[in-house]
């Protein structure tokens, strides 16, 4: 009898909230590898990533740094790592040190050799990566994966947005979880497309009670740990637990697909002539928009010792004396406990239920 | 018929603070005293001595709130109606005693914050971060570098003719100017007059950073005590600002008036002050998060449990 053996390369990618699964069909669908889909992050992902950092790296580099980790316990062959506009840019190549140092056997892609550089070289890397690639089947691939990625962005989105106001509690969370099961395991347009409208409906159905004034909240921040819940303590699920509706702008589709930065300037001149760094554009933005719409409260999260981020701090704090709008500043590193920030998140809730019900 | 009361209690790091108020927000009961790592110990001391200060006889307890560190803990242990975090606590105290206060200063043991009032309720608030630089940590750790009593700082400070500058940034950098100054021969109240100064600055440049500060403003928390650093607020500031003699109460009685807000009552005993309590650690093996589940006793029956973080590591059987 012949056995058949799996010859496709097993790809893996640092999590990051959950486009690992966009990820992983653009990876078997497009480019008909596998890719090594690891289950959600725990605190033994950020020990692992801390104990082989360099102590002054950002947090979302001992958050990628623990994924690569076990993506290699769990079998990878082939790593992959994004390059970026900050530190970002030479965490892949300082990765790929630490990682060989610490004697494992794989291949590493730093993404950030091949940004800015030209066309073909991409199509020799996904040659190398699928020996067998057939482009036209990549490009639908590929198609696809980038909708699977809106639709998750979005549905995130209406659920952060009114998850607080169900009348029966877990309602939402149920329909979420089912579509983010669907969306793992997807292999085609059709079941991206149907998981993408059951939860559409089921949302739809959810009885909710919203309230004439309810508190919201919107959260603007540095690229990685505003959109990974496992790096900002799930601030989001806490804020909805409180009964807040929560907003966020900063995703995905509004960063790469939408909202190009250059387009947005022009809307915080008031506040900034230049780009001061990867996100603080779009951190300023959302930060206005929520203050126009007349949201209760901002959230801005970063990682310690973030300074794009840092730089657009002044620049929150002249939005919020001119529009009267609170914004608590959120710092993470590697935390274990949740105290101090469910401490904060409180507070900060209460005191704008509170004003509301004053001051109306 | 019995007057309604409501009890409050504030469970601190450093110190446990229980009120009890009636109605109209008078205090009928008080009790400050150390937590001594025990709050489960210092809730009970601190529930006796106010069933002692309390007239059973013309009025009841219906309701009652924790707040502080380990209100949770305590909530659960007492029954509270209202468990509620410090910053919310010390919010609505205030405001309560000084309706027309615009801006709340608070330094305590190791935390620091800022609350910003308008029209009798907060609007914006901060609270220090990582460090505990500049709060009443290291005001008495540098008062046993000097040799003196932190409780006798303030006085020393008022006499000092200048406050030696002394860098209020970080607490070594403080420490090393510090043994400077005292090498050239500073005098010791100049020295303490400028780690006042240090305190005040550091909060205005931390904490304050970016607030308006508006009078009336009122100074909490065990620094408030602090004559010295009293007067360096308000020599930075150029305004009076307002110590409460009942200030340290102010988390306690915060409570107690949310308590009171609340419309679920019903009756409390101080009966709990007897029983025993007891929590247990347990680390969660079914994933690698490996959570800490902290689960509470009362007289040997499971009560209460939390530090999950899904639903795998939830203690069932919870009455």
């Amino acid at each position: 009898m012949e056995i058949k053996i799996d010859d496709r390369k097993k790809i893996a990618f640092p999590r990051i909230n959950h486009y690992g699964y966009a990820i992983r069909y653009i990876v078997e669908q497009a480019l008909g590898a596998e890719y090594v889909l690891l289950p959600p992050a725990t605190k033994r992902t950020t020990e692992l990533g801390s104990r082989y950092s360099p102590d002054y790296a950002c947090a979302p580099f001992k958050h990628s740094l623990g994924s690569l980790i076990e993506a290699l316990e769990a079998g990878a062959d082939v790593l992959v790592e994004t390059g970026g506009l900050c530190r970002l840019d030479y965490y892949g190549a300082l990765q790929k040190e630490i990682i060989r140092e610490l004697g494992y056997q794989c291949e590493f892609i730093n993404l950030a050799e091949y940004m800015g550089g030209k066309k073909s070289e991409w199509l020799k890397l996904a040659k190398k990566l699928s020996p067998k690639l057939k482009p036209a089947k990549f490009t639908t691939g590929a198609y696809e994966g980038i909708k699977m990625a809106e639709h998750l962005d979005e549905i995130e989105a209406a659920y952060y947005q009114n998850a607080a106001f169900e009348t029966e509690k877990g309602s939402y969370k149920k329909a979420y979880r089912q579509f983010l099961l669907k969306m793992q395991t997807a292999e085609n347009r059709q079941e991206i497309r149907d998981g993408y409208q059951e939860v559409k409906q089921a949302f739809d159905e959810i009885e909710t009670r919203i309230p004439e004034h309810p508190v919201r909240i919107g959260i603007v921040g540095e690229y990685f740990t505003i959109m990974d819940g496992h790096s900002n303590q799930f601030l989001q699920e806490k804020l909805v637990n409180l009964g807040a509706s929560v907003y966020r702008f900063l995703n995905v589709t509004n960063c790469h697909f939408r909202a190009k930065e250059p387009a947005l300037r022009p809307r915080i001149r008031e506040y900034a002539d230049y780009s001061m760094g990867p996100t603080t554009t779009w951190t300023v933005n959302a930060a206005l928009d929520y203050a126009k719409q007349g949201f209760d409260g901002i959230v801005h999260v970063k990682s310690f010792g973030c300074t794009p981020e840092m730089d657009a701090i002044p620049v929150l704090q002249n939005i919020s004396k001119d529009h009267h709008i609170p914004v608590l500043y959120l710092s993470y590193d590697t935390q274990e406990s949740d105290t101090g920030l469910d401490t904060r998140l409180e507070a900060f809730y209460d005191m704008l239920e509170r004003k509301k019900k004053v001051l109306r | 018929m019995k007057k309604k009361a409501y009890l409050g209690i504030d469970i601190g790091s450093i110190s446990t603070k229980g009120v009890i108020i009636d109605e109209d927000n008078q205090f009928l009961a008080e009790c400050y005293l150390w937590t001594e790592g025990n709050p489960t110990e210092a809730t009970k001391k601190v529930l006796h001595s106010l069933e002692q200060q309390f007239d059973g006889d013309s009025y009841r307890i219906v309701s009652s709130g924790t707040t502080g560190s380990a209100r949770k803990l305590v909530g659960s242990m007492i029954g509270a109606h209202v468990v509620k975090n410090e910053i919310t606590a010390h919010a609505v105290g205030t405001t309560t005693l000084h309706p027309d206060v615009r801006t709340i200063l608070e330094i305590g043991g190791q935390d620091s914050k800022i609350i910003c009032v308008e029209n009798g309720v907060a609007v914006d608030y901060a609270m220090n971060t990582l460090c505990a630089a500049g709060t009443g940590a290291f005001l008495s750790s540098q008062a046993h570098r000097l040799g003196v009593e932190v409780e006798e700082f303030g006085e020393i400070a008022l006499k000092a003719k200048k406050a030696a500058p002394i860098a209020a940034r970080c607490t070594v950098f403080a420490e090393s100017d510090l043994v400077h100054k005292l090498q050239v021969g500073c005098p010791k109240e100049e020295i303490i007059a400028g780690l006042c100064k240090a305190v005040a600055g550091n909060y205005l440049n931390n904490v304050a950073k970016g607030k308006k500060i508006a009078a009336p403003v009122v100074f909490q928390g065990g620094v408030s005590k602090n004559a010295g650093v009293v007067h360096m607020f308000e020599e930075e500031l150029g305004m009076p600002v307002l110590v409460d003699e009942k200030g340290h109460l102010m988390g306690a009685f915060g409570i107690a008036v949310l308590a009171k807000e609340q419309q679920d009552e019903s009756e409390f005993s101080f009966d709990v002050a007897e029983m025993e309590f007891k929590t247990r650690e347990i680390t969660c093996g079914k994933c690698a998060n490996h959570c800490e589940i902290i689960c509470v006793y009362r007289d040997g029956q499971l009560i209460d449990s939390w530090g999950n973080r899904c639903d795998n590591g939830a203690v069932k059987n919870v009455v």
